[in-house]
């Protein structure tokens, strides 16, 4: 069946619109990552590419250093629980809508406007052996726990992991509070009526309800872990202590740029990608069931 | 100067659904033809197939003998009126009302002057510079019948315009849209899902159901004989009484006579002679018809014919204080037929409307009047009224 | 209280037996406080930054170290160590001619996939909407081949573009949920008036787009001022911003601290001040994202 002009000239006008967004994406974000698949297999300092094959892979995966670093970024993912139910809780105060609540939701997100450099160099003053937190620690009479703790490896992943969360915490709440917003007030009475505690309703109404926010929230974290920790290392640690904050997306910038191995930094760049699609699947199947049951 | 003609349009959706079988009709130049029929029934997917803005999968639509199913909307020269209104948000009354007028490269002071006519007419005169959302619904829906005259088209098309004001301000618009299609004299398509719309609006009334045009008729013609069973369930309020009934032969009067349960109507001869084609069904099923408003107290009238009268148990009374409605029990099946019977289960009760002053209370037998020249008849199977002889 | 007046067809109520029921409303009164109290120590964990920022962002290094007294001499060490006016510049352009791109692509794009659909388009916006999930990391070392190869790397072009492309794909998704809560009918009348697909888009759905526009507008600009890594690699050290400028100055061992306080605060007041104004647009574009 022939379509009538209109849709024709409907369908004209879609393609031409969306062209120039379709050719954006593919040509700064799709050709790159084709690329980075081909580097990956090559070795190349940056004049001469040697083509080497797959291999590549298995010679990254069998480098001790590579699982290090792989090492510091599952830890640091272990701080997204924080970076989720912290701002939980806040998005419940605010949610209660004390007076001046308005006031209280645009402090919150302000760090948001923040670049995360300036808050790794604030970062940087406060962990610092002479910095705030022992000033602070020693004012509250625990001067004997003074640590330097962007010296230990653990510590300063430790370090990095409460900025981050520290960061996270304005954007996941406006997330939590928006979806409070939306949900159906007559849910929450039904279940007042039927005699539950406030923080019973909390966990069996109002959680399940803001499944596809937390969905939500929790993409936009792990994003942001991966990406923007970046600014943080580059400022707070440098990766180091030695290898002790080095995590997959610094490794690759110090291989590919510091160290002028593109070939080898476009692999990791494609192994962390990879990752990245693999967190994304799994966040759906593990949080979507409930949302599917019908609330 | 507008005759617009459908002839055996169809449209079928990709998924497979048929909204519209092979319909045939013409609209006469002036005319305003209603298309009425429940929700889903294909009536607006054939005014959208008019106005261009949906596929036509197979037939062909022609607008003055001009063949427009494969032209471009706003070539057919033919303006609509949307359910939603669709008034641009960011521009006023005024820029509502002009804004298809530039694109036909209308001369400013041409504009100016048909805008200026069509608020006059249209009381907008005031609203001008506002903006849709400082209107209220009312103002909303007029400015969109602005929009539709300023553009002197060859036709209207209005997509159920009125279902999104309030019952009283419906009624209102109602007059208005009749004055002003009759003084203004364009042929227009109107769609509603409201009968009594419908029956006041149209010159003709179109009865489409399940994409199926049922019958296309003045509204007294539809009132008085209903082509098949829908039509007669669907126009009148409350909705005709159907009944399962048999056509037998009455010793007494030679001619015959409709059972039903232990109900017994003689049939008059001049329904006899108005309907020939009753004789074929003499000693089989038929489908009874009595409207309520043909059934009355028989008590309140003189020279009841007791062959006309039905005894009925009285299950509810409603008092609307112009009149009446009683509620009894016939005691035999009440005719189901598929679509909207089945959302209501059957209670095996008639309705009748009766004079106020009448003393029937729940709980009696009520003496209940039929005018048996108003009867309808339809076949059992088909649905189709039983008439036979001469026909509209 | 007053007797309630007797009414004699009513008998008189029994006496109510068993304790008294918790008040509603005294359980109301006791969440308030400590409800405000939480929020007002959670603001103070929040601002805290904010405060040691402006702080010692106005002190000179004996004040620092001493944490006492306040000047203005980390100003002037800031601004001959950076070339401070020039940066703000350079963010200043970066910033508009992404942002700009952004929005004349994904307003059009998020209108086709919205109202204008095509074979093929529920497909197309998926994958757009997914490059989201690209991490920046993963490309860039093409990214930079590619772009030095086209002489991209030696003004603004290179950082814009890669900006606007990694931009698009959240913009593009918040335009075609905007759009379409725009009704279909709006779209078929300007149809019926006589207009193409594309005037449509231009007379119709832009002007009332711009809440959405202005929401992207602040995202993407808070976004692209506080970048760092795209910024690095693809700015000519003349051309850099004022936050690549920061943290190239405090790699460098040699910097004072409030020196590098002042740039700091020079660089986030902008964005603050982006989002200070804008905020209600933020907060009902977030919304939008995600009602769909």
């Amino acid at each position: 069946m022939a379509a009538s002009r209109l849709t024709r000239r409907r369908r004209r006008a879609g393609i031409l619109l969306s062209l120039p967004a379709v050719a954006l994406v593919i040509a700064f974000l799709g050709v790159p990552i084709g690329q980075a698949i081909y580097y990956s297999m090559t070795s190349w300092n940056g004049l001469t590419s040697t083509w080497i094959g797959p291999s590549t892979y298995s010679t990254a995966l069998s480098d001790p250093i590579f699982w290090r670093v792989l090492e510091n970024n599952a830890l640091l993912l272990l701080c997204i629980p924080f970076a989720l139910g912290i701002p939980l809780g806040i998005a419940a105060l605010l949610n209660e809508h004390v007076r001046g609540w308005r006031f209280f939701r645009s402090v919150y997100f302000l760090p948001t406007a923040v670049s995360w450099v300036v808050i790794g160099m604030v970062a940087l003053q406060f962990f610092a052996a002479d910095g705030t937190l022992n000033k602070l620690l020693a004012d509250l009479g625990l001067g004997s726990t003074a640590t330097d703790m962007l010296a230990g490896s653990h510590s300063a992943l430790a370090a990095l992991a409460i900025t981050f969360v520290w960061s996270m915490l304005g954007t996941n709440t406006i997330i939590f509070l928006t979806g409070m917003a939306t949900l159906d007030p007559t849910l929450i009475e039904a279940a007042r009526v039927d005699g539950l505690a406030r923080r019973q309703i909390f966990v069996r109404v109002t959680l399940p309800l803001l499944t596809r926010f937390i969905q939500f929230a929790f993409v936009i974290t792990v994003i942001s872990a991966f990406s923007a920790l970046f600014s943080l290392i580059f400022v707070m640690t440098g990766g180091g202590p030695g290898l002790g904050t080095t995590t997959l997306e610094f490794f690759v910038y110090q291989t590919g740029f510091a160290q002028g191995q593109f070939g080898t930094g476009a692999l990791y760049g494609i192994i962390l990608f990879v990752i990245m699609i693999f967190v994304g699947l799994v966040q759906l199947r593990l949080i979507k069931p409930a949302d599917e049951e019908g609330s | 100067m507008s005759r617009i003609v459908l002839q055996a349009v169809t449209k079928q959706f990709p998924d497979g659904t048929t909204a519209v079988q092979s319909l045939d009709l013409h609209v006469d130049d002036g005319e305003l033809l209603v298309l009425v029929g429940p929700s889903g029934c294909g009536k607006t997917t054939a005014l959208r197939m008019i106005a261009g803005l949906e596929e036509v999968t197979a037939g062909a639509i022609y607008i003055d003998d001009r063949p427009v199913t494969d032209v471009e909307p706003r070539h057919r020269d033919i303006a609509m009126v949307f359910q939603s209104y669709a008034l641009y948000p960011h521009l006023t009354v005024y820029d509502n009302m002009a804004f298809s007028l530039k694109y036909r490269k209308v001369g400013k002071a041409e504009i100016k002057q048909r805008v200026a006519e069509a608020a006059r007419i249209l009381e907008l005169e005031p609203y001008l510079e506002r903006k849709p959302r400082q209107l209220s619904g009312g103002q909303r829906q007029r400015v969109a019948m602005g929009r539709a005259i300023v553009r002197q088209p060859r036709a209207f098309l209005m997509d159920e315009p009125l279902s999104n004001l309030d019952a009283k301000l419906r009624v209102q618009m109602r007059a208005e849209i009749a004055q002003l299609q009759r003084s203004l004299g364009t042929t227009t398509i109107y769609v509603t899902h409201d009968q009594t719309e419908a029956m006041t609006l149209g010159t003709r009334v179109a009865v489409i159901h399940g994409g199926v045009l049922q019958q296309v008729a003045t509204p007294q013609e539809l009132y008085a004989r209903p082509a098949n069973l829908f039509v007669a369930g669907f126009i009148g309020s409350p909705a005709m009484n159907l009944v399962d009934a048999r056509l037998e032969r009455d010793e007494r009067s030679a001619g015959p006579a409709v059972v039903f349960g232990s109900h017994r109507l003689a049939i008059p001869p001049q329904v006899v002679a108005e309907h020939p084609a009753l004789d074929q069904y003499l000693g089989r099923d038929v489908v009874l018809g009595i409207r309520p408003e043909n059934m009355a107290d028989a008590e309140l009238a003189h020279n009841a014919d007791p062959q006309a009268i039905l005894h009925l148990p009285v299950k509810l009374r409603e008092e609307l204080g112009s009149e009446v409605q009683v509620h009894a029990a016939i005691g035999a099946a009440a005719h189901l037929s598929g679509g909207e019977a089945e959302d209501v289960r059957s209670l095996a009760t008639m309705v009748a409307r009766m004079n106020p002053k009448t003393a029937i209370k729940e709980g009696d037998v009520a003496r209940v009047l039929v005018d048996t020249d108003a009867l309808h008849f339809f076949d059992r199977a088909s649905g189709e009224s039983i008439r036979g002889g001469p026909v509209s | 209280m007053a007797a309630a007046p007797v009414d004699p067809a009513r008998p008189a109520r029994p006496a109510p037996t068993g304790p008294p029921l918790p008040s509603a409303r005294s359980r109301q009164r006791l969440t308030t406080g400590p409800v405000f109290l939480l929020m007002v120590v959670v603001a103070l964990v929040m601002l805290y930054p904010f405060y040691y920022l402006l702080n010692n962002a106005f002190r000179n290094q004996t004040q620092y170290d001493q944490q006492h007294g306040h000047s203005v001499a980390g100003w002037t060490q800031l601004f001959q160590n950076l070339p401070v006016g020039s940066e703000l510049l350079n963010s200043t352009i970066v910033c508009a001619a992404a942002i700009v791109i952004i929005l004349v692509v994904s307003t059009s794009s998020g209108f086709a996939f919205a109202k204008l659909r095509y074979r093929g388009s529920g497909t197309v916006f998926l994958l757009v909407v997914a490059a989201l999930m690209v991490p920046l990391q993963s490309i860039i070392i093409p990214e930079y081949v590619n772009m030095a190869k086209f002489n991209l790397v030696s003004s603004y072009t290179g950082a814009v573009l890669v900006y606007a492309a990694l931009g698009t794909p959240f913009a593009t998704f918040l335009m075609a949920t905007y759009y379409r809560g725009i009704s279909d009918e709006l779209i078929e009348a300007a149809v019926m008036d006589g207009l193409s697909y594309e005037r449509t888009f231009l007379q119709i759905a832009l002007p009332l787009s711009l809440p959405a526009i202005a929401t992207i507008t602040v995202l993407q600009f808070i976004q692209i001022w506080d970048d760092l890594l795209v910024g690095l690699l693809f700015l000519p050290t003349n051309d850099r911003t004022i936050t690549v400028g920061l943290a190239a100055l405090s790699s460098g061992r040699t910097t004072s601290i409030p020196v590098l306080m002042a740039g700091s605060l020079i660089s986030a007041v902008p964005a603050i001040g982006v989002y200070l104004i804008f905020q209600r647009h933020l907060v009902k574009g977030l919304t939008l994202g995600m009602g769909k």
